[in-house]
């Protein structure tokens, strides 16, 4: 019966563990030392990329007047297939009971988004304090909006709770005699064509799709993260754990892998003291990111808390943050939005801001259904510039997606939640929602093949059960988190003790066992 | 917006008229307010002017003309803050077929029209 303990030094800056060598008693593990796949990577970040940009002086219409004429073009071509009778005018063209088709930019006029007026406007306004989370009022409307002019839009066909300001839509409607536009149909971009997914070469591959670390704030717990790492690296577990952690060929950290903490960031000139606390959170993911790019590639995408720049696309973090982990080749620096290649498989993501930001101005069932969206409106940012911070572009709107992706992921969530998304042409698109590791534990592995199926490694959830027998391995997992974050006393001194499990598994991976490795001594975050 | 190169002519303080012009004799209100009416040298005192000149009829020929018809065509999008070149190769790009006696006006060096659109420095 294979017993194995494994055993590694980690040195926290923040928590200095120093955790213990212990005797290996059993099997070795160098019989035909696993060898770790190899996939074929390509980048296709050069779109997002803004160091050529030099800004001129110009404003966001140049932005929104080439989303217009993408996707405008594009209906053009979708509108025989659709409803060829009818004309298509401008806005400025429309008759009165005439019924044509109109196309443009949806803006979406809302009673509850917090204007800078507001605050100069002699009434007090009536409308009561709104939570930032979201601003849909049944009062909303909708108008469209071309190069020639605007025109409100009625009927129910379209929704004001689904759509945004930056949608591309074409409508098929006519003018009533108010004035306004009834709408009595609705036709969007679709999703775009997919390129075919190569065939399935027999080898199984897993990408970990993983986000929301948040190294430095209070929710994360640095032992998580180090069973993560050392179930990827290939240090946990007997040779069947090992086996399929050497099937992991990418790691992508979609985004918030740091957390200043705020009070730090008040403006004011920081004592001496405070200044290694503003670093402490970066060293300490560098420590993580090293272990992991010493032998498996690993991008890093910039999130809403990282030091990158604010507005979309965010440019890569700087290869200066992480001096260990960047003299690795396999250590990748990425933009958000991330758009990559891994054995021809196409994954596109980003690190949650332009789903979150849609969740602040419309509603739907869930993040998926936000997902599908910006798939089918083919764009990924609607919103943006208009409440999310973007670059002025002027020669490209980066966000167009251009080819569908086999994987979309969207980092930052609140939940796990994952869909297959099926599309007219044939299009099949994987949609993962990542949640947030420090609040979950949940990192996903998803393995690119012409059947993409999602495994959920560590979870925080002890009654999490997987149904089939291949998921059984993982069932370790999660015991392996739950004991740890369980456990835990106080001494005196401010200095306290941590139990490790260890996992040992039969050949049927059935039995789990416990271990007080050794009482660690580690000083608690002052 | 302007480059600190042109900051100084953007925000230059120099008065092209003296502003109002006041009658050189000074005389009492009441009889000034007759003189004015008639027999004042100036029919209409000029307008009070204290940013650039009163440009009515500026270099404007009639290739500043063409491009200017250029800028304002909705169909090549807005063309507030880029160069009229950079429209044009936009437009170019986008598949519009821009009008070529534009392009030429626009490389040609012997030519001189503002590379600028005509808002620029204006809005």
């Amino acid at each position: 019966m294979p017993f194995v303990i494994y055993f590694y030094v980690a040195d926290y800056i923040t928590c200095n563990c120093k955790l213990l060598a212990i005797a290996m008693t059993a099997m070795d593990v160098d019989t035909g030392a696993l060898q770790r796949k190899q996939s074929l990577y390509q980048s296709m970040d050069e779109i997002f990329e803004i160091q050529k940009e030099m800004y001129k002086g110009q404003q966001y219409s140049q932005i929104y007047y080439i989303r217009l004429h993408l996707i405008r073009t594009l209906i053009h071509s979708l509108l025989p297939n659709w409803k060829p009778h009818l004309p298509v005018c401008t806005v400025l063209g429309l008759e009165e009971g005439k019924e044509c088709i109109i196309v443009g930019t949806l803006y979406k006029h809302m009673k509850l988004k917090p204007t800078i007026l507001s605050e100069y406007s002699k009434e007090r306004s009536a409308t009561p304090l709104v939570s930032p989370d979201n601003f849909v009022h049944p009062d909303d409307t909708l108008v469209l909006e071309d190069e020639s002019g605007r025109v409100n839009l009625k009927g129910n066909v379209l929704s004001p709770s689904v759509y945004v300001t930056g949608n591309v839509v074409a409508l098929h409607g006519k003018e009533t005699d108010a004035g306004d536009f009834f709408v009595d149909d609705v036709l969007e971009a679709g999703l775009p064509p997919q390129l075919d997914l190569p065939n399935k070469s027999g080898e199984d591959k897993y990408v970990v799709l993983v986000s929301g670390l948040n190294v430095g704030s209070s929710s994360s717990n640095p032992l998580q993260l180090q069973l993560l790492v050392d179930h990827i690296t290939g240090h946990l577990g007997d040779e069947k754990e090992q086996q399929s952690a050497s099937k992991i060929v990418q790691v992508v950290v979609a985004g918030n892998s740091v957390k200043v903490r705020h009070g730090l960031l008040n403006g004011q000139n920081l004592a001496s003291k405070d200044q290694s606390k503003l670093s402490e959170p970066i060293k300490e993911l560098d420590i993580f990111l090293t272990q992991i790019a010493a032998g498996i590639p690993i991008d890093i995408m910039p999130g809403y808390n990282d030091p990158a720049n604010f507005a979309l696309p965010q440019q890569p973090l700087n290869k200066c943050l992480f001096p260990g982990s960047s003299a690795y080749n396999t250590f990748r620096s990425c933009t958000n939005p991330h758009l990559f290649d891994v054995d021809n498989v196409r994954f596109l993501g980003t690190s949650g801001q332009n789903i979150d930001d849609l969740e602040k101005y419309s509603e739907a069932k869930d993040t998926l259904e936000f997902m599908e969206r910006t798939l089918r409106w083919r764009h990924l940012a609607p919103t943006a510039p208009n409440t999310l911070g973007c670059y002025p572009f002027t020669d490209r709107d980066p966000f167009f997606i251009e080819s569908c992706p086999h994987v979309y992921f969207i980092g930052n969530q609140n939940k796990y939640a994952t869909r297959i998304l099926k599309g007219l042409e044939g299009q099949v698109v994987r949609l993962i929602s990542i949640p947030r590791f420090s609040e979950t534990g949940i990192a996903v592995m998803v393995k690119p093949s012409t059947e993409t199926r999602v495994f959920v490694s560590l979870p925080e959830d002890k009654s999490y059960f997987p149904e089939s027998i291949a998921d059984r391995r993982l069932c370790f997992s999660v015991y392996a988190t739950g004991a740890i974050s369980t456990e835990r006393s106080d001494d005196d001194a401010g200095f306290g003790y941590l139990l490790i499990v260890v996992m040992g598994c039969d050949g049927e991976g059935h039995q789990i066992w416990w271990w007080l490795l050794k009482t660690l001594a580690f000083e608690e975050e002052g | 917006m302007a480059s600190s190169a042109d900051m100084k002519g953007f925000y230059k303080q120099k008065k092209k008229y003296a502003g109002i012009s006041k009658p050189s004799s000074s005389k009492p209100k009441s009889k000034s307010k007759s003189a004015a009416s008639f027999g004042s040298n100036v029919a209409q005192p000029p307008a009070l002017v204290v940013h650039g000149s009163l440009d009515l009829q500026e270099n404007h020929d009639a290739n500043e003309e063409v491009l200017r018809q250029f800028d304002m065509n909705m169909v090549y999008g807005p063309c507030v803050g880029m160069k009229r070149i950079d429209r044009w190769n936009r437009a170019s790009s986008l598949g519009l077929s821009p009008p070529d006696d534009v392009y030429r006006l626009l490389t040609s060096t012997a030519s001189e029209v503002c590379s600028q659109s005509l808002w620029d420095g204006r809005v």
